[in-house]
């Protein structure tokens, strides 16, 4: 055998080994496993309504503990059925299941504790949005007190977020991904492009390393701390440079997080356009979801127009489709520039065509099959036959199951932000930083607001 | 044309994932970089089987090689 015949077999080799070692494809196999599961009950005229137990709305304390009471069997239930299938997931990808168990106990408790918060009535009067109480809440314990390091095994922030985004698929309709994808990718990629540029070019002015530039632009204009990495890999970065980036990245997540709810509901926008805006000025799919399923909540109350539906959705298009799918197509053509004007001597390799496929985030086709087979099933129906036989049976169901997935991840986020841990920027990345979140920021605004506002304000998610 | 010069469809010759240099663990590489696990993570497709070379101090891509390549024992595919 030659030696390009054995990297051609380690190659292929290590593209199978991706299937079960990454988050990514654990993802869609455990979320298109839900809903096809969620669809043999609803052919077979059943439901997994049982297992997919959620609070219900409640006013008085003896309401809730009589839910419990009632529901308290069907929470078991659901806590050792997940810790089943995730203790198998993250075995699988090298972790310790010894690790994870207790771990994920502790932040289910929590967060059933958090999903029952945000079911009070009075909840949205107090702004206990779920998803910022779970942040909150992580936060707080992160922070203040010193949690045994063993316990991150179960803080999987990313491996949550892409299951929940899956089920999400599930219940928006493809029609509807083909119809608002066209603009959520025109209007993500005039941000994307203007806020890498604004980064790099600032960055580069200070007196930034290029490299170092390239990392930072990512990091504000696709997909936050996963393309800031990406980046890194393909441009070989200083081994210094990503932690910089995760830093800016993650204080400016958080920050916005609060902060994009509140300037939306000020602005008394609608919930489908502060959703598209929140996705395409927030920078990591995680802390996006928290913002626009915190202001969808305050939907129908507060005078703001539309349905937490609508919020979540246009956010999911503006950032899953119009911004994380390219980010193999932006390590492919910096890895380019990179070698042909950055570092042309710093390594003998030549640039990888395959890294465009290799570093797409595979949770995307999860999100797109589940959507495409959720249409299949309810093509025919009519609005009435949808809303008193499919949505109780089948789209509830799963929603309930896609919220207790965020909720892990919100509360995951606070529980692995330690500030003292991240790293030092620097004032240079700070400043470069900073001016392109502004441009973001404004430019998110103009496009989601005064363009495109008419089409996110009406789009419909069922 | 000049830009086919530079792109490459697989790997020929040794390459850092066989070097004794280069650390692509995801778990090692969450615990170098902390606060990467706050909003990506190792196990993310999008870092594909990135790593860190300890000779060099880059992070760069298994795909990638250098005069200074030196062969792991017992390589594994990783």
């Amino acid at each position: 055998m030659t030696t390009t015949d054995t990297e051609t077999t380690a190659t292929r080799s290590s593209a199978w080994k991706e299937l079960w070692s990454k988050e990514d494809w654990w993802a869609v196999w455990l979320g298109l496993g839900i809903v096809a599961l969620a669809y043999i009950f609803y052919l077979s005229g059943s439901s997994i309504s049982w297992i997919a137990v959620s609070p219900a709305k409640w006013s008085t304390l003896s309401q809730l503990t009589g839910q419990f009471a009632k529901n308290g069997i069907k929470y078991l239930a659901l806590l050792v059925v997940l810790l089943i299938l995730f203790t198998i997931v993250v075995s699988r990808i090298g972790q310790k299941p010894k690790d994870f168990i207790p771990a994920f106990t502790f932040v289910f408790v929590i967060s059933t504790i958090v999903y029952s918060l945000g079911s009070w009535e009075q909840a949205s009067k107090y702004t206990l949005e779920p998803p910022l109480v779970a942040l909150g809440l992580g936060l707080l314990i992160s922070n203040l007190i010193k949690l045994p390091r063993w316990l991150d095994a179960g803080f999987r922030v990313e491996f949550y977020i892409k299951l929940g985004i899956i089920l999400l698929g599930a219940t928006l309709p493809f029609t509807l991904i083909l119809w608002a994808g066209p603009v959520a990718i025109l209007q993500a990629s005039i941000v994307s492009l203007a806020t890498f540029l604004t980064i790099f070019f600032v960055g580069r002015k200070l007196g930034l390393d290029r490299r170092l530039a390239a990392v930072l632009g990512a990091g504000g204009a696709v997909c936050g701390v996963s393309a800031s990495i990406a980046i890194a890999g393909s441009v070989r970065a200083k081994k210094e440079h990503p932690p910089v980036a995760i830093s800016l990245v993650v204080i400016y997540a958080i920050i916005m997080i609060f902060v994009l709810p509140v300037v939306c509901r000020l602005l008394q926008l609608p919930a489908g356009i502060g959703g598209a805006w929140i996705g395409t000025s927030e920078f990591a799919d995680a802390a996006g979801l928290a913002a626009a399923q915190s202001y969808g909540g305050l939907a129908g109350s507060h005078g703001i127009a539309g349905s937490a539906d609508q919020a979540v959705a246009a956010y999911t298009l503006i950032k899953v489709i119009g911004r994380d799918i390219w980010i193999g197509i932006w390590a492919f053509a910096l890895a380019l520039i990179s070698v042909t004007y950055w570092e042309p001597s710093e390594t003998t390799s030549k640039v990888q065509v395959g890294q465009i496929w290799t570093r797409f985030p595979k949770f995307v086709i999860g999100f797109l099959v589940a959507s495409i087979l959720t249409s299949i099933i309810i093509h025919g129906n009519t609005l009435a036959e949808y809303n008193k036989v499919v949505k109780p049976a089948l789209i509830t169901p799963i929603t309930a199951l896609r919220t207790w997935a965020f909720t892990f991840s919100f509360f995951s986020i606070g529980l692995t932000t330690r500030f003292r841990e991240l790293a030092s920027a620097g004032s240079k990345p700070v400043i470069a930083f900073t001016v392109g979140v502004i441009v973001n920021v404004v430019l998110g605004y103009v496009l989601s607001v005064l363009v495109f506002g008419h089409y996110w304000s009406t789009i419909v998610t069922h | 044309m000049k830009i086919f010069d530079l792109l490459q469809s697989g790997n020929s010759g040794p390459v850092c994932r066989d070097c004794v240099h280069f650390e692509n663990d995801p778990a090692i590489i969450e615990k170098t970089y902390p606060g990467l696990a706050i909003m990506s993570s190792g196990y993310a497709s999008v870092r594909d089987c990135d790593g860190i070379c300890n000779f060099n101090d880059l992070y760069l891509s298994a795909h990638d090689s250098c005069p200074n390549f030196t062969a792991r024992a017992g390589k594994a595919d990783r």
